[in-house]
């Protein structure tokens, strides 16, 4: 999957530019408007991420100008601004997703995959989880040919550590997917402990869950 | 008691005064003004009767007799000469009683000793002031009535006048101090009067009110720019430690101190993002155009908060009519209002504590909202300064709360001229009161 990143707030950049490369992403750079449209008119990109308070141009000119250029690629707006305007302007002038800074690194890469198998149909849609079937767009956990109830919450935890497996995620990443601007402040509690003692214990019924680990004193994660 | 009331009162009752202290002193002024005549009166006729003793002799009078006497048919003046001693003087008015063939009589008498070729005579002319006793009282009450009239007339006049010189006040009053809400964005149009008094008033309010305006449009410009400008850091910083945490050569020690970090970092970054709420808030940067259903609204907060009453226990008992629907209302905003009011509901309370929401549609066509916890309460002495930036009602050492919650809360709901009322009792519970004005709500 190839990646253009514009954004003119470099440390920046190289952060998401480092993480992407680790998932195996092939990631450029542009750091102004006019470079970014230069090279979108070179290369054919899956993934744009486009910064829009760019200091050249304005940011919504730009994906416009993009998308000319390059209409098959996915567009994902990364502002500071938050102003809801842009956010409904940017989603009808096109874009495919919407990232408020500051944003997750690991959020970025769940819209992706997110985005990715919406509209280019990759990623098998079915993936093993040990014993067990995960689909991620019925959002059907199975055993065999039992379908197990997860609520709502507990299914996007799973799917959010089965997206992030061998990597360790804390409980406050856990509530931040999860609940978003309305996770809660006080971290220590326990409730993400309790929704992943839930997804145990339903799963466990059916098969082994030690692929689901806790890590004493940061978090959770799937070993795979 | 309002100005023109006052002014009216003021002027009824010293009016009222004034003519009650007239009518008072009528009898006396008549009296005054009746025997001033009556005393002139006599000294006419003491100069007519003299010229006539000096032209004829007082012969004239006497007729060969001793002395004279005569009053008039009805007994309303008199005259009588009479010898005296040589020598004696009088000379002067007063008033006493006659008695005149039976009749006892009030008489004004002047007496007077003159002396002729005959010897020296007392000359006494009286009359009656029974007439003017019968006048006091009719002419009494007569004034009364015609000062009342008068009083009655120049009230509306002074009513009316006053009235027109206070409403240039009254318009001060209704377009520059009630109705008026913070933060004071409309231009203010000066008004129109004459009265200096007024007009200096009026531009002095003028002038305070862009000072306001001009320091909240300054704070606000700051916040959202800091905020901005901050958002932007926390951005690398924070992808620097998730990059730093995926590494594995990381030891677990140093995984912890990560964590630790990002905690910091992440509320820094919820600080950050609060604020730019309330500035956006309050740069009126939402619409209001949405309308939603209270029940539902309320079901959708609890749905989303259902983990935290599981985590501590608590109950939850919601009364919401399903036939109330707010309009010209933000959706997420109201949400974020009423998840914010129950989050700190949860975690003031109790564990296995309790919350209770009802409603009710009130006769004016408004709508409040009770949100009842079973909580520590909050001190009565801090109840007034709870929805102020960075306070909080309780100084927990987790360092949990910022203080912004109920901030945002007080935004939002002066946003849509919601009002909340905080009544509480220590380690009983606390009830939150959301009131929404009729104009949000169809039912």
């Amino acid at each position: 999957m190839k990646v253009l990143l514009i954004e003119d707030e470099k440390t920046l950049a190289y952060e998401v530019e480092a993480f992407l490369k680790k998932a195996f992403y092939i990631c450029d750079m542009a750091h102004t408007a006019r470079k970014g449209l230069e090279m979108l008119g070179v290369n054919p990109y899956d993934f744009v991420l486009l910064d829009l308070g760019l200091p050249d141009l304005d940011g919504l000119k730009v994906l416009q100008e993009a998308k000319k250029l390059n209409p098959d690629a996915a567009y994902i707006i990364l502002t500071a601004r938050g102003n809801i305007e842009d956010r409904i302007v940017g989603l009808d002038l096109g874009a495919d997703d919407y990232l408020p800074k500051p944003f997750s690194l690991l959020e970025l890469q769940s819209r992706m995959q997110a985005i990715s198998r919406r509209k280019f149909n990759l990623n098998t849609q079915e993936i093993p989880l040990g014993e067990f079937i995960i689909d991620l767009q019925k959002r059907v956990v199975s055993h065999q040919s039992n379908e197990i109830d997860l609520t709502r919450k507990e299914f996007d935890l799973l799917s959010y550590l089965l997206l992030h497996k061998n990597r360790v995620l804390t409980r406050m990443q856990l509530s931040e997917h999860i609940w978003g601007t309305f996770a809660d402040d006080d971290y220590d509690s326990n409730y993400i402990d309790v929704h992943i003692k839930n997804i145990r214990k339903k799963l466990g019924a059916f098969g082994q869950v030690e692929w689901l680990e806790t890590v004493r004193g940061v978090g959770y994660k799937i070993r795979k | 008691m309002k100005l023109i009331s006052k002014l009216t009162l003021f002027i009824t009752l010293s009016k009222l005064a004034i003519v009650l202290l007239f009518v008072l002193t009528l009898p006396y002024l008549i009296e005054g003004i009746a025997r001033n005549y009556t005393d002139y009166y006599l000294q006419q006729q003491q100069k007519k009767v003299l010229e006539v003793v000096a032209r004829n002799g007082v012969e004239t009078y006497l007729q060969g007799e001793e002395s004279y006497g005569s009053y008039t048919m009805l007994k309303e003046e008199y005259i009588s000469l009479e010898p005296v001693e040589k020598g004696f003087v009088l000379d002067t008015i007063y008033t006493d009683e006659r008695i005149i063939e039976q009749d006892t009589l009030n008489y004004r008498v002047l007496t007077h000793s003159f002396i002729t070729e005959n010897g020296t005579y007392l000359m006494e002319v009286g009359k009656t002031i029974e007439t003017i006793d019968q006048y006091k009282r009719p002419l009494q009450r007569i004034a009364t009535y015609v000062l009342l009239g008068l009083i009655l007339l120049t009230l509306i006049i002074d009513l009316f006048y006053t009235r027109f010189l206070l409403r240039p006040l009254d318009r001060i009053i209704r377009t520059k101090i009630s109705n008026k809400r913070f933060p004071f964005n409309e231009n203010s149009v000066p008004i129109k009067t004459t009265t200096t008094d007024f007009r200096f008033l009026d531009d002095s309010l003028i002038s305070l009110m862009e000072q306001i305006h001009e320091a909240f449009e300054k704070e606000r410009e700051f916040t959202a720019n800091a905020s901005h400008e901050l958002m932007t850091p926390i951005g690398i910083l924070q992808n620097k430690i998730e990059n730093l945490m995926g590494e594995p050569e990381v030891s677990d020690f140093v995984q912890e101190r990560l964590i630790g970090m990002q905690k910091t970092l992440n509320r820094l970054k919820r600080i950050v993002h609060s604020l730019l709420l309330i500035s956006r808030i309050e740069n009126e940067q939402f619409s209001k155009k949405e309308s939603v259903s209270a029940a539902e609204l309320f079901a959708d907060v609890m749905d989303e908060i259902s983990h935290r009453f599981n985590e501590r226990d608590i109950s939850l008992k919601i009364d919401i009519s399903s036939e109330v629907i707010l309009e010209n209302i933000n959706r997420d905003l109201l949400f974020q209002m009423i998840y914010n009011l129950v989050n700190n509901a949860i975690r003031y309370n109790k564990p296995s504590g309790f919350i209770h929401i009802a409603d009710r549609i009130n006769p004016d066509g408004s709508y409040d909202v009770d949100l009842i916890d079973s909580g520590i309460g909050i001190p009565e002495e801090d109840i007034g300064t709870i929805f102020n930036r960075f306070k909080k009602a309780n100084k927990s050492e987790d360092g949990a709360g910022y203080g912004l919650g109920l901030s945002i809360v007080k935004s939002i709901a002066d946003y849509h001229h919601i009002s909340i009322s905080v009544d509480s009792d220590i380690s009983q519970g606390t009830t939150f009161t959301i009131s929404f004005p009729a104009e949000l709500i169809r039912s």
